[in-house]
């Protein structure tokens, strides 16, 4: 009886800090994010006004948070089907052929992660140049002298597809060595088998890759709603600052706009509180959408 | 025992984290020697003029009073200081940072009330002079609303670096062609049609954010300056005037002229693309500040290329032609600890021997004896004679008002700026513009 006393005694002290540190740094900032979607406040004073739930009222009639929205909705979707796709199908032909140069193609794939984002966006500007840019220059090559060179920051229906493939660029090398770390860990003998029963590459792949990396791929869908949430800030932040007239902007730079530049600290924060939940939701769905008995071997 | 190590380390832990905090809070005094000196903290932007001039200024402020000043200059001060003023610990006692700078950190503190009222500042006698403030400033300065944004007659914010803002283009290339700078609107768009014969676009902005000062020139030139101080406030009425209609009608036809890769280019990372066309003659004329010629120094250009400034052309012959004054501003927050300190070194900035000191990195104080520093073989003389040749000044600016959630009118991507992308391309009219002009002016007056 004393000894189990102890017991637990010495087990909460072992949690104690990081359950400190955990309210404290998570917790707690997160409920007073919640808190702060209440009041009308600038950020920087004393004078705040508990207005209750007016702010998440104006959001739901606020237009431009609706696009905003959208936009990111957009990107979350169109990157990760993109992005998984190609990163799943490099990482099968590196693991699963012999090819020259793997290593390389390896290092080359993983270079776009070691850039920061700000680098790949200024890169990503000068590919997409109107004038004299990587793109327009190759494709008037192959166009009449009066062809119209694409205008892919500046055309409002384009500018969302230009951010979706500077962050497809960047981000199919990370995941791409996830699956491939998974995919080398499917025993050989598998394949072995297969082949004897004349099974094709591509039946290979779905009947047994695909199905052994499961939960890995579920597991990176949800970074992929996060990182695409989070990293579409910085992407237009830095390419297009939004525009052209609010054409890119994304939820978290329409956050930071409104909560900085806005003085609408406050409704900043329900803007926050809102990507919050929806984050969480959009995870929740995705998780028990792909939920599927784990196959083992 | 084991729970005595484990008890132990706990506590050291905790400790450690205790100490860690004390030794984070600095004195505003600091010890040389014995005696105690006063220690006053100045933060501000290090922007187009530079860090040279306020280190020169903090010195001779220092030789003056005996002060220590504490200079912090950043690139990215609004970032930096945010986080200093919620707080409210360590707050500088004097800020440099202009209304409408990147990060609306001045906006939000005028918003927010957190300024303090510097009118006595006024009457105060410079420090090593036997001027008051009052008598050095140019008359007018003080009454706009970026130094008086409540407009209740008190000063808030002290008004410094003094430039105006109008079209760059090529003077090189007009003596060229043969062409002559227009006069009047009508002017601009036959040039238009000349230029785009030669293949050359009318005008071009390197953000959208550079309309702040282009449209107010141009609201003044058809609305006169009533009805703009009018605007100024936020009065929908006047909003609706047909000549402030008529200001978003130009916008609209230069619109047309406007170079092609433009839109595409006005944001952060591309708006020098949008400067460059000036320097390649692929634009006539850029909307722009005084920093340009520098901004742009190292850019190639074209043969024969030589730097040219006016101010807008008249809306008719014989009609006001008008160039915004930029102006930026040092304020007192309130939550700063030495404000008297703060107030005289706000005086000092207007002390013959300051101003000088500013000058000499190309930086103008608003006082009545500034422009004497600007001589004939100055590049500056280039842009300040602007309003020798007629030009009318105008102050740029809206009043404060309360931030409307969801509702952003004035910033560089808000509703009256930000929109101009969308005219350019074509995916709005200057009716829906003007229309979501109104509707947003109207939400701020209550």
């Amino acid at each position: 009886m004393r000894k189990s006393k102890q017991r637990s005694r010495f087990i909460a002290l072992c949690i104690a800090p990081s359950l400190i540190l955990f309210s404290t740094f998570m917790l707690l900032p997160t409920l007073n994010i919640f808190w702060m979607s209440l009041l009308k406040w600038g950020g920087l004073s004393a004078n705040k006004k508990f207005v209750g739930l007016n702010n998440f009222k104006i959001l739901l009639q606020d237009m431009k948070f609706i696009r905003a929205l959208q936009n990111t909705l957009f990107l979350i979707v169109i990157v990760t089907i993109v992005t998984l796709a190609l990163a799943i199908l490099f990482a099968a032909i590196l693991v699963r052929e012999k090819i020259k140069g793997q290593n390389l193609f390896r290092v080359i794939f993983y270079i776009p992660n070691i850039l920061s984002v700000v680098v790949i966006s200024a890169i990503f500007s000068a590919v997409y140049d109107p004038d004299g840019g990587l793109i327009n220059s190759i494709l008037s090559l192959f166009q009449p002298a009066t062809w119209k060179t694409i205008k892919f920051l500046g055309d409002q229906s384009i500018v969302v597809y230009s951010i979706a493939g500077a962050m497809i660029w960047q981000a199919i090398g990370y995941y791409m060595v996830m699956y491939m770390a998974s995919m080398s860990s499917i025993s050989i003998h598998l394949y072995e088998a297969a082949d004897l029963e004349g099974a094709s590459k591509i039946k290979q792949f779905f009947s047994i890759t695909l199905p052994l990396i499961w939960t890995n791929i579920r597991t990176t869908l949800t970074f992929f709603i996060i990182s695409t949430i989070n990293l579409s800030f910085l992407f237009v932040k830095v390419m297009t600052s939004g525009g052209p007239d609010g054409a890119s902007e994304t939820v978290l730079s329409y956050l930071y706009k409104q909560a900085y530049d806005n003085a609408s600290y406050g409704y900043g924060m329900a803007i926050g509180a809102t990507i919050f939940i929806i984050s969480f939701f959009l995870s929740a769905v995705v998780n028990k959408v792909t939920h599927r008995d784990v196959i083992e071997y | 025992m084991k729970k005595l190590v484990v008890l132990l380390l706990t506590g050291l832990l905790a400790l450690s984290a205790c100490t860690a905090k004390k030794n984070d809070t600095t004195d505003t005094t600091a010890n040389t020697g014995n005696e105690e000196t006063k220690v006053l903290k100045v933060a501000g932007l290090d922007g187009g003029y530079g860090k040279a001039g306020w280190e020169a200024v903090a010195a001779a402020f220092e030789e003056e009073t005996g002060v220590k000043v504490e200079l912090t200059l950043e690139k990215n001060i609004a970032e930096t200081l945010r986080p200093v003023l919620t707080s409210g610990k360590n707050v500088p006692d004097v800020i440099y940072l202009s209304v409408g700078a990147e990060g609306k950190l001045t906006d939000t503190m005028i918003a927010e009330k957190q300024i303090v009222d510097i009118t006595d500042v006024l009457s105060m006698t410079i420090p090593g002079e036997e001027a008051t403030v009052g008598s050095k400033i140019i008359p007018g300065f003080t009454d706009a609303l970026t130094s008086s944004p409540y407009q209740d007659g008190k000063l808030y914010l002290a008004p410094i670096n003094y430039s105006p803002c109008g079209l760059f283009y090529n003077a090189g290339l007009f003596e060229e062609k043969g062409w002559t700078v227009p006069n009047t609107w009508d002017e601009m768009w036959a040039l238009g049609e000349k230029a785009k014969a030669e293949g050359i676009a009318l005008f071009t902005y390197p953000t959208t954010g550079y309309f702040d000062a282009f449209f107010s020139a141009l609201l003044n030139e058809t609305a006169g300056p009533e009805v703009y101080a009018r605007l100024m406030n936020f009065d929908a009425v006047a909003w609706e005037l047909p000549e402030v209609k008529e200001a978003f009608d130009i916008v609209g036809k230069l619109a047309a002229y406007t170079e092609e890769n433009t839109v595409s280019n006005a944001n952060k990372d591309g708006f020098t693309k949008n400067q460059q066309l000036i320097l390649d003659n692929k634009a006539l004329f850029v909307p722009n500040g005084t920093w340009l010629p520098g901004e742009m120094a190292d850019a190639p250009r074209a043969e024969g290329f030589k730097w040219g400034f006016t101010a807008l052309p008249a809306v008719k012959e014989g009609g006001d032609k008008y160039s915004t004054t930029f102006v930026e501003q040092v304020y007192i927050p309130a939550a700063a600890e030495n404000q008297d300190l703060a107030k005289q070194f706000i005086a000092f900035i207007y002390s013959d021997k300051a101003v000088k000191l500013f000058y000499d990195t190309k930086a103008v104080i608003p006082t009545v004896n500034a422009s004497a520093l600007i001589t004939d073989g100055d590049e500056n003389k280039l842009y300040y004679s602007v309003y020798d040749g007629g030009a009318k000044a105008n102050a740029v600016g809206f009043a404060a008002r309360e931030a409307v959630e969801g509702v952003d009118l004035t910033s560089a991507e808000g509703i009256l700026y930000g929109t101009v992308n969308s005219v350019v391309a074509g995916t709005k009219t200057v009716d829906d513009w003007y229309k979501e002009v109104i509707e947003a002016v109207k939400k701020y007056e209550k």
